[in-house]
């Protein structure tokens, strides 16, 4: 067990199962989460859940209803809510959400695709529309059109700066081919798919940092979501 | 009460009420008739009696003699009231009693009769006198009498006020004199018993192949000669009969199945955990033998407890795929969560096959209506099949898009082995059986590809099947979004919920 850091981010995780609310645990405080599991399920206040970021709730507990507890942590909390559940029943997801939920994960699941999840939620993307993006060393001036790497100012083209804005909107997530090709180049001047390759290798080149930009096989490109640490 | 006492006896009370009704009203007409009558003979005969009264007040009248001396209302010249007609004697059926003939009293101004035999003439009689000084006695049903009390046309004397009395005859009868009126109502009762008989015995039948038909679980068909109610109850039964023994037939029928299915599925289970229970086994030997874990066996016991979840899904969806009307719990969902689901139940798994598992979803919701608990499955059998059967450095990508203003389409494209155009056809022909879910496939056709087709038929989707250049295989969803005046939910998180429908 390594100690959690004090800025570790507080989850609740409500499951009966003594194993599977030890492993959930162990996982999260592996990847450096600070959990906290209740066996039961019950009445939280708004005080329990002050001090909490995020809520694993199975949807099965014994003797209260999953979908109380989801009502009742939204009545006192805007905190996130993943549920764990184990009936493959549409109903019962579609309720839970509906109730509130955020997400839902079906068992089995692996338990770094948990951990994955709980990181996913947490993650408040850094979007200003019209402002600037800051992805780690990389820094896009939308409205003067800049773009910066370590705080060094890098010359693209139009294209080049269309490409990089396209990617950079959604750190993280693959942008497919065609949606770069309709919004990045002009057919009458830039040419067609083809040539989105040779822009994307420029602009590696010219940013300086090789892994900032990675292909995806069978989709297009994507931006490291931590921007090239 | 039994159907023939019911009969019977609502046939009785039928008679017994109608006679009744006649019996009255027969006697009423009749005695209007004899009154009528009465009163016309007293007022005629009355103009020529003033002296013969005059002068013997007190034996006047008595037993009316008419004036050519014969008994009883003299007929013939003397015409019955309009619309009714003396029957002629001989029409007198022997039993009845002929009317006696009228019967006259005088009396004086004060009310006091002559004749020591007459009755009391009562005051109130008087009051009830209309303008020809004629006034009808109450009729009685005591006895067949009528009355009437006339006022002499003399204005003086002794006899100024008369009493005639007379008693009812055949005149204004409605019902045949004598009992010969019963006969019908006898005859009708009669035909009630005979027809009650033979009917009440037919539903007996019914009712003894009725119960026959149900103690052989609805087996025996319900026989029903003839085209009455009866027989049209049989049939009826006999329909009932059927549908119950149809439903019964199917509910065997999909019980056999389902323990079947379960038996097999219990079997196909248990290969997969011996698999697992085997790596453990050898890997906690491995440890305890100071050594490290074989990353291979490690992997292939994680392949096996995935397989393990996804055959357990896909016996889920079967159970509600293989109903003859299976039912759809369809909401909105964003098939962007459908998709960002799928890609984080596989990709770990993908992870230890060294598969590369992507995905790519546009920055604008993906609104369908569908059961989400099987699509997920649907498109997770895509997915899973394409990383299952992949090789070592291969690659699954997931493309979601919109297609134009309402149409969306969902790719998945691996560069696998493919499947055989061969294969792919005897999936899509088989369709779902519990069998396609369980198929342990070596070959790579298809863990639950029949399920994923059955999905998209019934979501009104298609699901098409291609060779990808240079080997591997695309799969594309396709079909309806939400109307687009609802479609308007972009959110920069494509992993977030958007099944909640607000």
């Amino acid at each position: 067990m390594k100690p959690t850091s004090p800025s570790a981010p507080a989850v609740l995780v409500v499951e009966d199962d003594e194993q599977l609310g030890a492993q959930i645990v162990a996982h999260l405080r592996d990847a450096g989460f600070d959990p906290t599991l209740l066996r039961r399920g019950r009445a939280l206040t708004g005080d329990d859940l002050a001090l909490v970021q995020l809520v694993v709730l199975d949807l099965m507990l014994p003797g209260v209803s999953g979908m109380d507890m989801i009502a009742q942590i939204r009545a006192a909390a805007a905190v996130p809510i993943l549920v764990l559940s184990a009936r493959n029943d549409s109903a019962d997801k579609v309720r839970a959400l509906q109730l509130g939920a955020d997400d839902y994960m079906t068992k089995p699941f692996w338990p770094e695709e948990l951990v994955e999840r709980v990181r996913a939620r947490l993650r408040r993307p850094t979007l200003a529309p019209q402002g600037a993006i800051e992805l780690g060393r990389l820094r896009i001036d939308r409205s003067a059109r800049e773009v910066w790497v370590d705080g060094v100012r890098v010359e693209l083209t139009r294209v080049e700066f269309e490409f990089l804005l396209a990617l950079a909107e959604r750190p993280g997530a693959a942008i497919t081919r065609r949606v770069l090709v309709d919004r990045v180049l002009d057919p009458a001047r830039d040419g067609d798919a083809r040539t989105l390759d040779v822009h994307a290798s420029r602009l590696r080149k010219k940013l300086g940092v090789e892994e900032l930009i990675e292909t995806v096989w069978g989709i297009g490109y994507r931006l490291a979501h931590e921007g090239g640490r | 009460m039994k159907l023939r006492t019911r009969l019977v006896l609502s046939s009785v009370l039928a008679i017994a009420a109608t006679v009744a009704a006649l019996a009255i009203y027969d006697g009423v007409a009749r005695r209007r008739a004899a009154r009528s009558l009465l009163i016309e003979i007293a007022a005629e005969h009355l103009a020529t009696q003033r002296e013969a009264c005059e002068a013997e007040p007190g034996g006047w009248g008595g037993e009316w003699v008419g004036p050519r001396g014969h008994r009883g209302p003299p007929a013939g010249r003397h015409r019955p009231p309009p619309g009714k007609h003396e029957p002629p004697p001989h029409e007198h059926a022997p039993d009845e009693p002929r009317p006696r003939p009228p019967r006259a009293w005088a009396y004086d101004g004060e009310l006091r009769a002559h004749a020591a035999d007459a009755p009391a003439l009562l005051p109130a009689w008087l009051d009830a006198m209309d303008d020809d000084g004629i006034a009808a006695l109450p009729l009685s049903w005591r006895n067949d009498d009528v009355a009437a009390v006339l006022r002499t046309p003399w204005a003086d004397g002794p006899c100024r006020y008369v009493l005639v009395q007379g008693s009812t005859g055949s005149w204004g009868a409605v019902l045949p004199s004598g009992r010969v009126w019963l006969l019908p109502a006898v005859v009708v009762l009669a035909a009630v018993m005979m027809v009650a008989g033979p009917m009440i015995r037919r539903i007996r039948q019914l009712t003894r192949a009725v119960e026959r038909s149900a103690s052989s679980a609805y087996d025996l068909s319900i026989p029903a000669l003839g085209s009455d109610e009866v027989a049209e109850l049989g049939r009826a039964f006999d329909r009932a009969a059927r549908r119950v023994r149809d439903e019964l037939e199917q509910r065997m029928r999909s019980e056999t199945a389902l323990r079947e299915f379960l038996a097999n599925t219990t079997h196909d289970l248990m290969i997969p955990l011996t698999v697992l229970q085997g790596h453990l086994a050898a890997l906690r030997d491995r440890v305890a033998g100071g050594q490290v874990p074989d990353a291979d066996m490690l992997r292939s016991a994680m392949n096996e407890a995935h397989y393990m979840g996804a055959l357990v899904h896909n016996l889920g969806a079967v159970a509600r795929l293989d109903g003859a009307a299976p039912s759809l719990q369809r909401t909105r969902v964003d098939l962007r969560d459908v998709v960002s689901r799928v890609r984080a139940r596989h990709r770990p798994i993908a992870r230890e096959a060294g598969v590369e598992l992507e995905d790519a979803v546009p920055a604008e919701a993906v609104l369908v209506d569908v059961d989400v608990t099987l699509i997920e499955q649907a498109v997770s059998n895509v997915v899973y099949n394409a990383v299952r059967y992949n090789h070592r450095g291969g690659h699954v990508a997931i493309v979601l898009e919109r297609v134009g203003d309402d149409r969306f389409a969902l790719h998945v494209v691996d560069d696998g082995p493919g499947i055989a155009p061969e294969q792919l056809a005897r999936v899509r022909e088989r369709g779902v059986r519990g069998d396609d879910a369980r198929t342990r496939a070596p070959q790579g056709q298809g863990l639950g590809l029949p399920i994923a087709l059955r999905v998209a038929q019934l979501h009104g989707l298609s699901l098409e099947f291609s060779a990808v250049d240079g080997g591997g295989l695309e799969v594309v969803l396709a079909g309806d979004r939400c109307r687009p005046q609802t479609d308007h939910a972009p959110r920069s998180d494509a992993s977030s919920s958007s099944a909640r429908l607000s």
